[in-house]
């Protein structure tokens, strides 16, 4: 035994499994990460094959499609070659092109985890995970549920092991088969370590045993590692612990192995002859197939980034060279970084040519929690790894939220039952056909207005810093929101030219019969509506002491300069104002025209958006486009409600020059900056720090979830079925499926994220070097960087730890008059197949 | 007005053609002919219905095609309109017409987008027959039309495992039903000396008359049909086919396992009401089931802690109570709780997916820590171990492994001993013998005679047990399947008065479907794939066209009614006599493993995971 207890550490190999695992909280809050982010220490490529390898999955189109997209251009033969040549260098370039272009490959599935625990079937006959999962999955959901059912799991505050024995010892039943393994269960004294004994055998398996084990299902073993590790992100708190669930999960295996074998079978590793263990973690050479793949997957990306600064390019020369002597603007928008807000200020613009919109992370740079009136809980506001110190509170809730009937849990008791089914059943007939013809909104549907009320009265400054609740202090003293203010202005660039109406747009998402509702959120405020934040920073910036204290910093803001909070539903395209009632009569007059263009603006908006709905016809009336956009988000029987961040692939740090002129299709995460007022860089490492975890994280999630939508996306939402209000699983004794539905990745093209930052090389290098976190991300290729330099308009591609200069191939980008005109004859996709799909995403193109 | 009621079976037909023929991706044209035809239907019934109550409740009944006739039988679609039946229809129709409206959006876009319309076509198609169905054989029809379909819309995600194995699952539940109802007809048969007509039944209990009173059928007849019911409604101890089944797209099953499908055991109940409407016994036997199941499944719902699983325990626990209010008699409660049932169920699995936000957001405001005071008292003792039997669903899960599937495979490994060379060697020459015999029966002394049908059919099951548990070779398993018809119908054909028209019609179909499944198994082979039976290997990914070819060929070998085999399978059961039990019992478990060793060979050839590298490949935990 000794010399074996030092083969398997079980504490390190818990510690790199949860590592492993899908890091998914429970789905009520929706945080976007990198899904491989196990393996994110590693290069791109190398990371993706070996994971690929060790656990299965899809990780790059496969030759055949990549071959398809080239076919129908999608991918260039120009890009193609200038990636060949760079990898392979000219002289292997035929080989390699050949090998791209025709040469035949079988590929292989043969995932390392999982063949250990294959000689249940193969040697004993017995398929355990059919005998012990569905009881398994069973207890374990019952346990964490948040309430669907109406009968608790009993001693459900014990910890998950304890309550099974506690449960064993008063009931007459058990879950157990057999009375050997029940009695095991009692014993403390056993441990994993000597479970696993009984069941291999042989400590040189244990690790990989387990990993086999736990990775037949990862979503509920993903679960408990995110729960135990964040116990907060569920309401009703349960103690569980991953070892726990391996306990139990061993002990039931055990049981079942009894029943059905007898006592007397042997463990694994004694039974089954010339059995090797097999280092999980081990290099995996890259193969001739896996190059090919690296070379196509560039050139697919490539193409567009090509496109794109070739785009740049040309949009730059079409900009006056100094803005002198404009009129005062109507008003400034600051949009939150989204892509999806592309298209919106697009048209605001569009709209009304004299206004300026800017882009910021979406929490404003306010973090707190929010404590709704009546509410039994906190609501974190601000970006997922921050952990805020301040509460801000509503004083009284306004309104009274209405019940859905159907969700009554009437329905499902016995006396009570045949009452509610009587009275209820005919009515949800006419329901029905209702919620059919004419969706509205209801308290089953989740609301983006709803999530804080147009009226709330909040507490958002502090007067006496020992006003705490729970460890937080309740608002913001005046020193601490002219920080938060002057942090925000500064890092947008937005010092000087005030308008008299500065709009803080937050968004969040409406949608109906969506799990998935929080990753339709917004991502800065741990995937849920930014309203409060919109109206906190808006109420910071209007504060007179908070002006005093920033005009002594030398930041003005003129006296007749307002800031208004909204927020935009990005689903049905409506948008809301907040605090709008007091301002004085010349600006409230303002604000009501200003109304109307945002109005106008969302009306195209709604129409960009629709020409990826096949139910809308784009070319319809405008207002009858806006309506049948505003109805989907209310209706069960649409699983696309929006399209999320679907596309995304760009992410801009820069004035909005940069991209005024260019047409991206909604696919830019545009965070405003600008070089002019930080030459040395002091502010764009504040700028720049959030985009990796937040863009690049979310990026990278619809990245694998669109190229391994089985293993590492959700699949169709269609099957779906809620788990405990914690998940989803397909059918009743399925795992939990982690990560996007298919309906939220069809026309995605997975193409990693492009960051362009408007600033000199040298000052970017030094922003990212400085911290390494930071610079990992680029460094091993999740993201990619490009400089652009504004004074000689040169871009410059970070590799290999230096900018090197490229310079666009593409000498064509088309112009577009109309972009009205652009979308109503935007090619529509037949199916989701890659080769369809990608056709719907539009060049980037010139608006003239 | 009785011609009109074929209009009730062509309009689905015609729309199930329409939708068939469609190409898949006008999903405009598909939904929308899936549209009308639930219209189409519900306006009938509508129309009906009014002329019905005009007419003063006086049924319709309209004496369909005879599909076969001779001297001593004939095989009519007989179909009948009265109460039962309008409710049941408006009801169906009119969900059915929703849920199309309802997926002509949900299910945009997905592969499947046709073969689900074409499912749910062909879905109420079986369910109107089932509805208007005149007598027993046209509701063995849509009967067995449902089934498939199940099997269908359960695996709809083909590609995964989950779908797969419930969908054998469900199917292997549904093939006992089948034979159930089978031998329900047979025992019919043999009682009333016809074809039978529920408006005879009406009638006769219209006339006050009873009609049965003969040891044993008034408790077998009943019984046979009361079995049926509780599988087909996931009684107790049946209920764990439900949950089960809800692999689907939520609104396949939402219709299915929602609201239609699963009360059609209460619309058989109705139907057969009038057999035993004065039999309190057996009425007590139902009440006490209804009692029981209703219990069962409300505990169960109760711990549930999935959404679709809970629902489907509260709609089984409503159904128990549907089965007493029918056994009391309250025929117009029981119709009223089915409607309202139905259309409840089914809208709280349509908005089942939005559960998710409304309830963490009613928590965020109303939450309260449960309190845990669980007394170490005998009752809390009680209470606890009535908990842990629900989250086991009270073991009918685990139970049918126990007591049905692990048998069957037991039987299985012991007869397959025989092997191939046993099954040549043995069963070859056996069967020619019992060919000679057949046609020169006078060779024989009576006594051989009388053991030989039992011969054969043991024969015939033992070969199918084997294909069951065949590992190696699906086209063994096939032919071992084949070999078990022919003996089927050697074994039959022993009875005397014997009209080998009805063999031959029997045998058409299966020859047909022997041979071209056996070529595209073979086709399979020579394309290097493996045609193993000891995983799913998927083909339909790479096979599409060919997977339709060989689901048509399992169906008629199963005896689907696409095929006279479906008739000819009517038919011999008539022949058997009602005192060779053996006989019935043997034959009638052949059916059963046969259909079940034939889904196996489609499922484990063409459905489930396919690993084949160059794609992504889902989890066998999904």
């Amino acid at each position: 035994m000794g010399n074996k207890a030092s083969v398997f550490d079980e504490h390190k190999v818990l510690h790199d499994m949860a590592h492993y695992l899908p890091s998914q909280t429970p789905l009520k809050d929706f945080i976007h990460h990198n899904t491989l982010h196990a393996f994110q220490s590693m290069e791109f490529y190398p990371a993706i094959f070996k994971a690929s390898k060790i656990f299965g999955y899809n990780v790059t189109f496969n030759v055949h499609e990549y071959r398809s997209l080239h076919k129908v251009g999608r991918i260039r033969d120009e890009i193609l070659d200038m990636v060949i040549k760079k990898r392979k260098g000219t002289a292997e370039f035929n080989k390699w092109r050949d090998n791209c272009l025709a040469k035949q490959y079988t590929p292989s599935y043969d995932p390392r985890v999982g063949k250990l625990r294959a000689n249940w079937k193969k040697h004993y006959h017995i398929d355990l995970d059919n005998l012990v999962q569905p009881l398994f999955f069973r207890i374990l959901c019952s346990y964490l549920d948040q309430g669907i059912a109406l009968w608790h799991f009993p001693y459900e505050d014990r910890g998950l092991l304890k309550a099974v024995r506690e449960v064993e010892k008063n009931s007459f039943a058990s879950f157990f088969r057999t009375k050997r393994v029940r009695q095991m269960l009692f014993d403390e004294s056993l441990t994993i370590e000597k479970l696993m004994e009984r069941v291999v055998g042989d400590a040189r398996f244990f690790e990989q045993y387990l990993f086999d084990q736990q990775f037949s299902h990862r979503g509920w073993s993903g679960i408990v590692a995110s729960i135990e590790s964040n116990p907060h992100s569920i309401l009703y708190q349960k103690k569980v612990h991953l070892e726990e669930l391996i306990h139990l999960e061993l002990l039931m295996e055990i049981d079942n192995l009894d029943a059905e074998l007898g006592t007397d079978w042997l463990p694994m590793a004694k039974k089954v002859t010339g059995l090797e263990p097999v280092d999980l973690f081990a290099d995996v050479p890259v193969s001739e197939l896996q190059e090919v793949k690296m070379i196509w997957q560039d050139a697919f990306e490539w193409n567009y980034y090509d496109e794109v600064m070739a785009g740049v390019r040309l949009a730059k020369t079409l900009e006056p060279d100094e803005e002198v002597n404009l009129p005062r603007r109507r008003f400034q928008g600051v949009f939150c970084i989204d892509e999806r807000e592309d298209s919106l200020r697009r048209h605001v613009e569009l709209v009304e040519p004299n206004c300026e919109t800017l882009g910021c992370p979406g929490f404003f740079g306010v973090e707190f929690y929010y404590h709704p009136a009546n509410g039994k809980f906190y609501e974190k506001l601000c970006p997922a790894p921050v952990t805020p110190k301040y509460l801000i509170k509503e004083k009284e809730a306004k309104s009274h939220r209405e019940k859905e009937i159907f969700h009554s849990k009437d329905s499902h008791r016995f006396f009570r039952g045949v009452i509610s089914n009587l009275s209820l059943g005919l009515w949800s007939a006419f329901k029905l056909g209702i919620d059919l013809l004419r969706p509205k909104m209801s308290p089953a549907i989740s609301d983006a207005f709803a999530h804080m009320n147009i009226d709330a009265e909040l507490i958002i400054e502090n007067t006496d810093p020992n006003q705490k609740e729970n460890g937080l202090q309740i608002g913001f003293t005046v020193e601490e929101m002219a920080n938060r203010v002057e942090g925000l202005l500064r890092g947008i660039g937005l010092v000087k030219d005030f308008a008299p109406l500065v709009y803080i747009v937050a968004h969040g998402s409406s949608s109906a019969n969506n799990p998935h509702h929080g990753a339709h959120d917004c991502g800065a405020c741990s995937g849920r509506p930014g309203s409060v934040n919109a109206r906190v920073f808006a109420f910071m910036a209007n504060h007179p002491k908070v002006r005093e204290m920033l005009a002594a910093r030398g930041l003005d803001i003129p006296y007749d300069t307002i800031f208004v909070g909204a927020l935009h539903d990005t689903a049905a395209d409506e948008m809301a104002f907040y605090d709008d009632k007091n301002l004085y009569p010349e600006l409230a007059a303002e604000h009501i025209q200003n109304k109307e263009i945002f109005e106008n603006a969302l009306n195209l908006n709604a129409k960009e958006r629709s020409r990826r709905f096949a139910s809308i016809d784009t070319n319809q009336d405008i207002h009858k486009v806006r309506e049948a956009i505003r109805r989907r988000s209310v209706s069960y029987f649409e699983p696309r409600p929006e399209l999320g961040h679907g596309t995304n692939a760009l992410c801009f740090i820069g004035h909005r020059s940069l991209t005024r002129r260019l047409f991206l299709d909604r696919r830019a995460f545009m965070n405003s900056y600008d070089y002019r007022t930080d030459p040395d860089g002091k502010l764009l490492l504040g700028v720049i720090r959030p985009i990796p975890p937040v863009c690049g994280g979310i990026n990278l999630e619809y990245y694998f979830s669109r190229i391994d939508n089985q293993k590492l996306g959700a699949g169709t939402k269609l099957p779906h079925n809620v788990m405990g209000l914690i998940g989803v699983a397909n059918s009743s004794d399925g795992d939990l499926r982690p990560g996007l539905p298919l309906q939220m990745i069809e026309p995605h093209d997975p193409v990693r994220l492009l960051v362009l930052v408007e600033h000199k090389p040298e000052v970017v290098l030094n922003t990212i070097q400085s911290e390494a976190s930071l610079y990992e991300w680029f460094e091993k290729g999740w993201v990619h960087l490009v400089a652009i330099n504004p004074y000689d308009n040169t871009f410059h591609y970070f590799e290999n730890g230096r900018f090197t200069q490229y310079t666009p191939l593409n000498a064509q980008v088309p112009t577009s008059d109309d972009i009205n005109d652009l979308i109503e004859k935007a090619p529509e996709m037949k199916t989701n197949y890659i080769v369809h799909a990608t056709k719907e995403n539009l060049p980037v193109h010139i608006i003239k | 007005m009785s011609q009109f009621l074929s209009y009730f079976i062509l309009v689905p037909l015609l729309g199930l053609l329409v939708s068939a023929s469609a190409n898949k991706r006008a999903e405009g044209l598909i939904a929308w002919t899936a549209m009308l035809t639930a219209g189409l239907n519900l306006v009938g019934i509508l129309t009906l219905g009014i002329y019905w109550v005009l007419g003063g409740f006086k049924d319709y009944h309209f004496s369909g095609p005879v599909l076969y006739s001779s001297s001593d039988t004939t095989f009519a679609i007989d179909l009948f309109f009265d109460g039962t039946t309008a409710v049941f229809t408006f009801v169906g129709s009119l969900i059915t017409l929703f849920d199309c409206i309802f997926s002509r959006y949900y299910i945009h876009r997905e592969k499947g987008f046709k073969r689900y319309f074409n499912n749910i076509q062909l879905f109420y198609l079986g369910i109107m027959v089932i509805l208007f169905a005149g007598n027993l054989e046209a509701l063995f029809v849509g009967w067995e039309i449902i089934g498939i379909t199940s099997f269908f819309l359960i695996a709809f995600y083909r590609e995964r495992y989950l779908p797969v194995k419930n969908a054998l699952k469900v199917v292997s539940f549904y093939r006992v039903a089948d034979v159930f109802l089978l031998l329900g007809i047979w025992v019919c048969h043999h009682y009333f000396h016809h074809s039978i007509h529920f408006t005879d039944w009406q009638l006769a209990r219209e006339q006050g008359t009873t009609i049965i009173t003969e040891q044993p059928y008034i408790f077998l007849i009943p019984l046979i049909f009361l079995g049926v019911a509780l599988v087909k409604s996931a009684q107790w101890p049946f209920s764990s086919w439900l949950p089960r089944a809800m692999e689907g797209p939520t609104s396949s099953s939402a219709i299915f396992y929602g609201s239609l499908s699963v009360h059609i055991g209460v619309f058989l109940l109705m139907r057969t009401y009038p057999l035993w409407d004065e039999n309190w016994a057996f009425k007590a036997l139902v009440i006490a089931s209804g009692v029981l199941t209703s219990t069962i499944a409300t505990f169960t719902a109760r711990v549930q802690s999935s959404v679709k699983t809970q629902i489907g325990y509260s709609s089984i626990a409503q159904i128990g109570l549907m089965f007493i209010e029918v056994a009391l008699g309250w025929q117009k409660l029981a119709l009223l709780h089915f409607a309202s049932n139905a259309f409840l169920r089914t809208y709280q699995l349509l908005v089942s997916p939005s559960v998710l936000s409304y309830l963490i957001h009613d928590q965020f405001f109303n939450f309260i820590p449960p309190q845990h005071n669980f007394a170490n008292t005998f009752w809390g003792k009680l209470r606890m171990s009535v908990y842990v039997m629900s989250i086991k669903e009270w073991r009918m899960d685990s139970g049918m492994y126990q007591w049905f599937w692990k048998p069957l495979k037991w039987f299985g490994n012991k007869a397959s001993v025989i092997g191939l060379k046993g099954a040549l060697f043995i069963f070859v020459p056996l069967y020619l013998l019992g060919l000679y015999f057949v046609y020169h029966k006078g060779s024989l002394p009576e006594a051989a005679t009388s053991y030989l049908p039992e011969i054969m059919a043991v024969a015939g099951l033992l070969l199918v047990l084997v294909a069951f548990v065949e590992r190696t070779d699906a086209r063994r398993a096939w032919a071992l399947i084949v070999m078990n018809q022919l003996f089927v119908s050697l074994a039959v054909a022993f009875n005397e008065q014997f009209d080998f028209g009805q063999v031959h019609l029997f045998l058409s179909g299966i020859v047909i479907s022997a041979v071209v499944g056996f070529l595209v198994l073979n086709y399979l082979v020579k394309q290097g794939e493996s045609i193993d039976l000891d995983k799913f290997h998927g083909h339909s990914y790479e096979h599409a066209k060919l997977s339709v070819v060989f689901i048509l060929m399992c169906l008629a070998l199963a005896g689907f009614p696409i095929t006279p085999t479906f008739i000819g399978e009517d038919l011999l059961l008539s022949h058997i006599h009602e005192d060779q039990i053996v006989l019935t019992v043997t034959t009638g478990l052949g059916f059963i493993v046969g259909g079940l060793a034939i889904f196996r060979i489609y499922g484990r050839i063409f459905l489930g995971p396919h690993e084949k590298g160059y794609h992504e490949v889902a989890y066998r935990s999904s």
